[in-house]
Order: structure tokens, then C-alpha cells, then sequence
């Protein structure tokens, strides 16, 4: 088999293999130089937050990974940890109670703290098997969301009348000091990106250390086979306990940073939303795999933000669909067969229309602003909408036609998806093609906050399905 | 004083009574084997010692100190290990990693000297990785080359072995070993029957085996007894167990019992 | 202490009330998890679903000029269109995003379920915006309706969610113990291999599980928009969770269990709300759960499987 019939996948593969050959302090340092370079690359501060929040997650997602991917207990409560942290150090560093401690006190009281917590929730967990574990975790989760809420008002019983404000309720708590290290006082976004940065490489230390060593190879034994692990002379109880802690304690911290950036806290920033977030990042990486988990944290931040930018937005939606199309069809040949016959099928229905009901179809909406758009890029893309909006049924009152075209697409792409192979199957792809850049021009492009949503959920399942051990993970056993 | 001893135990689950006022023990340096028909109650044995049931009655010595109210890992860092009826490896591991894991009970690196890489912590991971090629090299060639293995990787008889070089690396006094020749063809057969004794000779491991197969018991036995129902029905050499009459008709029934005499 | 007797049979109402929907939301994750050990996190957005049908037809129904059936039909116009339709969807669902990852680590269909229930609360928002919707049940059901028990006003609505939710129940009940394909179901849900290799058509019974679980859900759908009257998009999130608490507190797989763990939810959130806080409602309700399971880990109704070693 010569190398050019090797596919896409396949080759992907190899890349994979290769990368993970390499000595891991290679990697790890490689990874963080090239990220150090960042601020240096650009300016913008949009560019460096959305860095600092990738460090953010991962690090995060390093925590989990310890906790579901090395110990095997699925705490859907995790996110808890992590506003605890958060929480705390607001309440340590602000206005709220007139606490002002200094950094250098705060931090490692609050992993501390973290630890006791972990233990608190770990410890009624000790006797819950699997599933109920993620019930009772994920009720810690939501209580903790709902305390950070509700607690602006808190009637101590013993005093009459007096009502303490402990978490700002939906208002949060606002006006955070900022971290002081080392007698330096971090103050814009690149300091705490590289704050973050730090700390992702710190973490990632840790926990490698932890892996490769009694503890994280009794934590993986504990994941494969609990009951083997337990006769073979480790406690399970004990290091569930020590997984859980570690868990809180990075989360703990990782929340204080985060609350020192945001100079505030709100008990939105720990909502359900993140903690899936978070599951998913770790999962798309690969579980048990510190680097995927890091590369979900990138994959699930970047993309989302991408999608902000409508011109951003719809070159990737282009590309990607042609790239899809021309790389992974099977045979190749029929990716530029679909390509084409979906121009002509767009052309022949304009014209179809045209003839027929002329005032259903309108110009495109795209106004191109030569002055005020900032690169050849956004120009070049809206240029290009305008081109796809003059081909394609762009019709004056798009909604409805919009949304029924929508509620096909789904069972046709799905249907697709799992039929075999075959002529049929080709023929059937054109007009689902030509369905998906109609919906797209319609509705998606029309609301992107949903649509960024819908992508990444449908992403997630996607991923599932072809790899569901994760980007970067290697295949698993597991004992039902 | 017997190294093990297993006294007047009983066990049921649920309406079903699975042992009944069982005793046995087992001294230092024999190889005594648990013979008996399919639910007879053996493996259930091997786990009220190890400490994963808890009889309802009796008691259970280990050099003379109670075992029951232990949790197993306890019960393991006193100097019990075990292999499984239908292996339970740590799948997704590597050779090595299976065997350096059970060192754990008597390792003692913490989180700091672990966090920090200390020489302490150095010293130890040296000590156990030399520690598990050891018990993996106690079946000579047949399992180098395989230690970076993930063990999901490995042939069926490959892989009981590396479970008993587990169960070493906890560094036992006595080793359990469940079914040991089960699912093997003769030369493996052969092969194993070889190895225990071996554990015994050069590991001086006293060692209780549960064995269907009765040419591995006769090739290893000091002493044999047979279960059936939950009760002793035979207890000696194998050749007075084998040709116990009530054993064999535990086995084949009544009529080849008759036959027999 | 007089203020809570007095209250009591009314908060009790409003429990099982609640009850009943939460009850018929834990089914479906009793069910799906029996027989698939998977936590269908889309579940909840079926029942969302389920409600927008329920919308939808009670809408068509209900034009200007008054309604076009008797009440009584439009209800069930309105309940079997969403069990068919939410059923159909549960199938859709498990065929796409389950069945690809059945030998595949239990993480994978977990992830896989949030991206589904993402997908779908965000398709329903694309198609029908965010804005929540509210069903005109005075118009078929009179506000004044109802009778009294007591001092508990039993309003016509309640009354009709409780029943159906029991007649669901027990036609639940009887399908599972006294049919051959109910035998199917407890059999695929102890021991897949062995009931195929018993002739059983495993995933025939899988999907059929999904329907009927999905159409429970979809039901409770209606059920809520009936009583409550408001739907949104997001509303599959809270009831979801809350079904899972209960399917959890009875002892998931266990199907009495989902149906006593649902009631039981009902009647401590009410309570909560009732006699504590409202605000504080989330809270009382898991810490009771994690009470519940400390002392009982595997749910109130939950056997513990013994395993052979």
C-alpha cells in the first residue's frame, strides 16, 4: 500500500505516533515555550484572554483527568471545586468582609481548603458505586451553584436582625485585589496569562509526577479493577479520599486565579454549562492523556470563539465542508463529484425559481463596508457570502423555509450518515449538501450564538461516535 | 502453630448455604490443593480469606491473628496474595506497571517525596521496578520482551502468569492460587505444574491452590482436601482423596462410586 | 405546627403532582439504564420536546373561534401525539448516538448524550426561538374545576395528571410483569447475551425500551404544560436532573423504584417550598438525596447484585 493511498485518518494517526514518541519533557517544554511566544506574536488582548482561558481549562481538565481518567470516579461535582476556590479567595481579597490578605497567604491556604473539601464529599462517596457517585457529586455541584445564589441574605440565628451578605448572590462579589507574587503585582491580561501558563505547567508536573508513581499506578489499578486493586494490598477507600483532595485542591487554586483575573466572581462563572464544558474538554482529548486533556482545553475554547466572528465563521464553515468533502469521501473521486453537482443544482433551482416566483428571492443581505472592515480577510470572506447568497435560494422571508429545511436536514445528514456506500447514497448526498448550505445561509449564519452551540454539541456527538477514545487516546479495555 | 487456619466457618448467601462448618488449615511450606465439583464453594473460600465475604460463623488465623473485620488490602499487607478464577489484570496497563502496582503495601513514598522526586522516592521506584522484573523473571524467557506491553496484549497463558507475578510483587507469605491451570492445553499444563512447584522450592511460598484438573494436583500436592456442597467430604493425600468413595461420587455420581469399590 | 397540618394535605396535592412527573421522567432513566447501564442525558430534553408537541396540537386545536374537539379528546389528541412523537425521537436518538458506541468505554455515551441534549435544546431554540410558550389549558379545563379533600383543594388539572400519570404506571407495571415482551425487557436488562443466545431479538427490545421510556417523558411533557403552563426550551435541563435524582433514589434499573423515588421527590420539593423556602428548594431536595443514599447506597429500592468473584 503506497503512502498516497494511506488515508486521512490514517495518516493522522501517524502523526499522533510520532508526536507521542517524543520524550515527554520534549513535549511538555516545547508546548510551553511555543505558547510563552504568544504575547509576542500579538497584541491583541483578545487573542492573549482567550490563551489564558485555554491555560485555565486545561488545567482544569488535568485536575478531572486525575479524578475520572486515573481513580475512575465520574464526580460530575467538580466544577464546585473549582468556584469554592474562586469564592474563597474573594472573600480573602475584597471589600466584602474587608479581608485583605496577601497572595502569598491566600493561594496555598485555599489548596488547603481544597483538600478538606475533597475529603468532605469524598468521604460520604466511599460507599457509592459508580453511577450514584455521579448523582450525589453532581448534587454537590448544584448545590454549590445554588448557595453561591442564594447566600446574600444569610440570618445568623443567634442574632437578631442582622443579615450577612457572604457571596453577593446574582451580583457576585466585585473588585477582587490582584495576585501579588513575588512582590510583583500582576495587572493586565499577558501577566495573568503567563500567571496561568505557569500554573498549567506546574500542574502538569504534579500530576505527571503523581502518575509515575505508586500512587497514580495504585489510582490507574483502582480504575481498572477496584476489587483487584483492593486484594493486591491497595486501599481503595484511602485513595479515592487522596484523589478527590488532589482534584479539589488544583481546582481550588486554579478558581482563585481565575477570580483574581476576573477581579470578580459570579455565580454564573460555575453553572452546569462549565461543567460540561470542562467533561467535554477532557473527553474530546482522550482520558488518562494529560496532553489531550490540554488539547480538548484549546479545541473547545478556540473553536467557540472562532465562531464569533460571522467572516470567521463562514470561512470555516466553507472550507471545512469542501475539505470534508474532497478528503473524506470514500472513493475521492466523489468529493468533487458532489461539489460540482451541488453548484449546478444551486444554479438550476435559482433558476427554476427565478422563472417561476421571482419575488420570493431577494439580493444578499451582506453589506460590504470597504472602509471600516479592518483586514483583506473579512472583505475577502463577505465577498465571498455575497457570491454564495446571489447562488444560492435566498429567499425575502427566510424563516420558515429556513427552519423546515432545518428540521429535514437533521434525519437526512443522520440517515446519511449510517447508510452503506453506493451509488444511492451519492446521489442522496448532493441535495443534502445544497439542504446544508441553505440552512447555514438562512438560520445559522442569521443566529450565531445558537449555532455556535448547536456545532459544539453536534461536534461532541460526532467525536463520540468516530473516536471514542478521544483525539489523542490510545484504545481501552474495560472490564463491564 | 499452622500458618493458616480456617475454623468451623460457615457462609451463606441468601437462602443458599455455600459453606458449612468448614475447617482446614494450611502449615508452612506445604502446597495443599481445594479439589472439588463446580460450586462446590472453593473460590468462595479463597475470598472469605482474602477478606472480600465475611463468614457468618467461625474463624479465620493468619499466624495466629484473627483475619476477620480486616479490609482485604490489610489483609494483604499481613502477607496473603491471590490470583483470580478468571484473571482479573489491570487491562489497559502495561506488564510492568500490573506487578510494580501491588509493591504498593510496602512502599511508603508520600505525596511530597512523590511531588518533588526525591532521592527517598528515586531509591524506591528503583527498587520496586527491579523488584517486578524479578518476579516477572521468575518464568524464565517466557515473558521477556512483553514487560512494556499493555497486558490486554498477551496470550491467555501469558497472562495467568503475569497475575502470579503480581501476586509476588506483594511479597507474600502465602499465595493463593485460583484455578491456576485452567484454560490450558497440556504443555502449559505441564509447564504450571512445574512452576508451583518451583514458587515453593526456590520462592518459599507456602501456597493453597484450587485445581480442577487432576494431574496438576497430583504433580503438586503435600495434601489434598475435597469440597462438595460447602462441606468437607475428604481430606490427605491425593491418593487417598482420589480414591474416596464419597469424592467420587461428589464427582460422577453414586454409581461410579459403587463401581469403584 | 397548627399552620403545618393545616397546610399539609394541599402541600401533599402539589407533591404528587410533581410527583407523578418527575415519576414518569424517572422511567425513562430507569429503563434506558437497566437495560443499557447508560445515563441518558437527553432524556430531558425529550420531555421538553414532548411538550412543545403537546403545544402544538393543543394550539391547532384551540383556534380563536373556540375549540374544535371536546376537551377530553384534545387531551388525548395532545398526550398521544407527543408519546408517538417523543417516542420516535427517544429511537432516533438511541440509533444515532448510543448504538455506534455500545463496546465503546462508558464515558463515550455519556459525552455523547450531552451533545445530543446540547443539539436538540438548541435546535428547538433555532426553529422556535428562545421565547417560552404558554399553554391555554383554562380554555379546555375550567380554572374553578375541581374538588376538595379536606382542606386541600384538589384543582381539575392536578387531579388529571395524577391519573394519568397512574394509569401510565400501572399499564407500565402490567406490560413489564405479565407480557411476554415485558419478560423480554427483564431479561435483556439481567443479562444481555444470555437472553439473545434465548432467542430474544436484543435490539428490538432496546429500541422498544427507548420508545416507551421516551413516550413516558414525552407524556410528562404535556402533563407539565398543562399544569404549569409554561414551556421553554430550557426546561428539559431541571426536570431531567430531577427525574435522575429520582430514578437514582429508587435504585436505577429498578422500575417500582423510579415510580416511588418520583413521588417521593414530588413530595419533598413541594414540602421545601411549602414549609421552608422557596430559594432553598434545589438544596433540601439533594441533601435528602444524599441522606437517602448514605443510608441506603444503592437507592430505596435497589437490590445489591451479588457478584461473583
Amino acid at each position: 500500500m503506497s503512502a498516497s493511498q494511506l488515508s486521512l485518518s490514517g495518516r493522522m494517526s501517524g502523526v499522533i505516533e510520532r508526536w507521542n514518541a517524543l520524550p515527554i519533557a520534549t513535549r511538555f517544554f516545547g508546548l510551553l515555550v511555543a505558547a510563552a511566544t504568544i504575547p509576542f506574536l500579538t497584541s491583541n488582548d483578545y487573542v492573549i484572554r482567550i490563551a489564558g482561558n485555554v491555560c485555565l481549562f486545561a488545567a482544569l481538565a488535568v485536575a478531572l483527568n486525575v479524578v475520572v481518567g486515573y481513580a475512575g470516579l465520574l464526580d460530575l461535582g467538580f466544577i464546585a471545586f473549582y468556584g469554592i476556590g474562586a469564592y474563597l479567595y474573594a472573600i480573602l481579597s475584597s471589600d466584602q468582609f474587608g479581608i485583605h490578605w496577601p497572595s502569598w497567604l491566600t493561594l496555598p491556604f485555599i489548596a488547603l481548603l481544597g483538600v478538606v473539601f475533597g475529603l468532605l464529599l469524598g468521604s460520604p462517596s466511599l460507599r457509592l458505586l459508580g453511577d450514584y457517585l455521579a448523582i450525589v457529586t453532581l448534587g454537590f455541584g448544584l448545590v454549590f451553584a445554588q448557595l453561591a445564589l442564594t447566600l446574600d441574605r444569610v440570618e445568623l440565628p443567634w442574632q437578631e436582625g442582622v443579615v450577612i451578605n457572604v457571596t453577593g448572590g446574582t451580583n457576585g462579589i466585585v473588585k477582587l485585589d490582584p495576585l501579588s507574587l513575588f512582590g510583583f503585582q500582576l495587572s493586565n491580561v499577558t501577566h495573568y496569562f503567563y500567571a496561568l501558563l505557569i500554573w498549567l505547567g506546574i500542574v502538569l508536573i504534579i500530576v505527571h509526577h503523581l502518575n509515575q508513581s505508586r500512587m497514580g499506578r495504585a489510582w490507574r489499578s483502582m480504575g481498572e479493577d477496584a476489587l483487584a486493586a483492593e486484594t493486591m494490598g491497595m486501599p481503595t477507600r484511602r485513595l479515592k479520599l487522596l484523589a478527590f483532595s488532589c482534584g479539589a485542591a488544583i481546582a481550588g487554586v486554579t478558581g482563585a486565579i481565575f477570580a483574581a483575573w476576573q477581579q470578580s466572581v459570579f455565580p454564573q462563572n460555575f453553572s452546569t454549562d462549565v461543567l460540561i464544558t470542562l467533561y467535554a474538554m477532557m473527553v474530546l482529548g482522550g482520558i488518562s492523556n494529560l496532553g489531550g486533556a490540554a488539547l480538548g482545553a484549546v479545541v473547545l475554547s478556540v473553536v467557540p470563539e472562532l465562531l464569533r466572528s460571522p467572516e470567521l465563521a463562514r470561512a470555516i464553515f466553507y472550507a471545512t465542508l469542501t475539505l470534508g468533502l474532497l478528503l473524506f469521501s470514500k472513493p475521492r473521486r466523489n468529493g468533487p463529484i458532489i461539489l460540482i453537482s451541488v453548484i449546478i443544482l444551486g444554479f438550476l433551482l435559482r433558476w427554476i425559481v427565478q422563472a417561476a416566483a421571482p419575488d420570493l428571492l431577494t439580493p444578499p443581505t451582506i453589506k460590504v463596508a470597504a472602509e471600516s472592515i479592518s483586514s483583506a480577510f473579512d472583505r475577502a470572506s463577505q465577498q465571498f457570502g455575497i457570491l454564495v447568497q446571489g447562488w444560492i435560494l435566498f429567499l425575502k422571508d427566510p424563516l420558515l423555509p429556513g427552519n423546515i429545511a432545518f428540521v429535514i436536514l437533521i434525519p437526512a445528514l443522520l440517515g446519511l450518515s449510517r447508510m452503506k456506500a453506493g451509488v444511492l447514497k451519492l446521489i442522496l448526498t448532493i441535495p443534502a449538501i445544497y439542504l446544508l448550505i441553505f440552512v447555514w445561509e438562512t438560520r445559522f449564519a442569521a443566529e450565531p450564538a445558537v449555532t455556535r452551540l448547536l456545532l459544539v454539541g453536534g461536534l461532541l456527538v460526532v467525536l463520540m461516535i468516530f473516536r471514542p477514545n478521544g483525539l489523542l487516546g490510545k484504545r481501552k479495555i474495560e472490564i463491564v | 502453630m499452622a500458618l493458616l487456619e480456617f475454623t468451623k466457618i460457615s457462609k451463606h448467601f441468601g437462602g443458599l448455604q455455600v459453606i458449612k462448618d468448614f475447617t482446614f488449615e494450611v502449615n508452612q511450606g506445604e502446597i495443599v490443593s481445594i479439589i472439588g465439583p463446580n460450586g462446590a464453594g472453593k473460590t468462595t473460600v479463597f475470598n472469605l480469606i482474602t477478606g472480600i465475604y465475611t463468614p457468618d460463623e467461625g474463624d479465620i488465623r493468619f499466624e495466629g491473628k484473627s483475619l476477620l473485620g480486616l479490609e482485604p488490602h490489610q489483609i494483604c499487607q499481613r502477607g496473603i496474595a491471590r490470583t483470580f478464577q478468571l484473571l482479573r489484570l489491570f487491562l489497559n496497563m502495561s506488564v510492568r506497571e500490573n506487578v510494580m502496582s501491588a509493591a504498593y503495601p510496602r512502599t511508603h513514598s508520600n505525596l511530597a517525596q512523590i511531588i518533588f522526586r526525591t532521592p527517598g522516592f528515586r531509591k524506591e521506584e528503583d527498587r520496586i521496578r527491579t523488584l517486578a522484573e524479578e518476579k516477572l523473571g521468575f518464568f524464565g524467557n517466557r515473558l521477556n520482551g512483553t514487560f512494556d506491553q499493555p497486558v490486554y496484549s498477551l496470550p491467555y497463558a501469558n497472562r495467568r502468569q503475569v497475575e502470579m507475578a503480581r501476586a509476588m510483587a506483594t511479597e507474600p507469605k502465602i499465595l493463593l492460587l485460583d484455578e491456576p491451570a485452567a484454560g490450558m492445553n497440556p504443555n502449559e499444563t505441564q509447564e504450571i505444574t512445574q512452576l508451583i512447584g518451583e514458587l515453593r522450592a526456590r520462592g518459599g511460598y507456602t501456597i493453597l491452590v484450587i485445581e480442577h484438573d487432576m494431574q496438576v494436583v497430583e504433580g503438586i500436592s503435600d495434601r489434598v482436601i475435597a469440597l462438595d456442597y460447602g462441606e468437607k467430604i475428604a481430606e490427605g493425600t491425593y491418593h487417598d482423596v482420589a480414591t474416596n468413595e464419597r469424592v467420587i461420587e461428589a464427582y460422577l455420581g453414586r454409581q461410579h462410586a459403587t463401581r469403584a469399590k | 405546627m397548627e399552620e403545618f397540618l393545616a397546610q399539609l394535605p394541599q402541600q401533599l396535592v402539589n407533591g404528587l403532582t410533581l410527583g407523578s412527573v418527575y415519576a414518569l421522567i424517572a422511567l425513562g432513566y430507569s429503563m434506558v439504564y437497566g437495560i443499557l447501564q447508560l445515563l441518558n442525558f437527553a432524556h430531558g430534553d425529550v420531555y421538553m420536546v414532548g411538550a412543545f408537541i403537546g403545544f402544538g396540537v393543543l394550539t391547532a386545536l384551540l383556534p380563536e373561534s373556540g375549540p374544535l374537539l371536546p376537551s377530553v379528546f384534545i387531551i388525548i389528541a395532545m398526550l398521544l401525539a407527543a408519546m408517538i412523537g417523543c417516542g420516535l425521537l427517544g429511537v432516533g436518538i438511541e440509533w444515532f448516538a448510543y448504538r455506534p458506541l455500545r463496546n465503546a468505554p462508558r464515558i463515550a455515551p455519556l459525552i455523547s448524550a450531552l451533545g445530543t441534549s446540547i443539539l436538540i435544546q438548541n435546535a428547538i431554540q433555532l426553529t422556535l426561538t428562545a421565547n417560552y410558550r404558554v399553554y391555554r389549558t383554562e380554555k379546555i379545563i375550567p380554572l374553578a374545576a375541581g374538588f376538595d379533600i379536606g382542606d386541600a383543594h384538589i384543582s381539575a388539572t392536578r387531579a388529571l395528571v395524577i391519573f394519568s400519570a397512574i394509569i401510565m404506571m400501572i399499564g407500565l407495571t402490567y406490560l413489564v410483569r405479565r407480557t411476554k415482551l415485558g419478560r423480554a425487557m427483564r431479561a435483556v436488562a439481567i443479562d444481555r447475551e444470555a437472553a439473545a443466545t434465548m432467542g430474544v431479538n436484543v435490539d428490538r427490545i432496546i429500541v422498544l425500551t427507548f420508545f416507551i421510556g421516551s413516550a413516558l417523558a414525552g407524556a410528562a411533557g404535556v402533563l407539565t404544560g398543562l399544569v404549569f403552563t409554561r414551556v421553554w426550551h430550557t426546561m428539559g435541563f431541571n426536570a431531567g436532573l430531577k427525574g435522575f435524582t429520582a430514578a437514582v433514589v429508587g435504585g436505577i434499573g429498578n422500575i417500582p423504584g423510579a415510580m416511588l423515588g418520583g413521588m417521593l421527590l414530588g413530595i419533598v420539593e413541594a414540602f421545601a417550598v411549602g414549609f421552608i423556602a422557596p430559594a432553598f428548594k434545589e438544596v433540601i431536595t439533594f441533601v435528602v438525596l444524599i441522606i437517602i443514599l448514605l443510608i441506603r447506597p444503592r437507592g430505596l429500592l435497589g437490590t445489591t447484585a451479588i457478584q461473583k468473584v
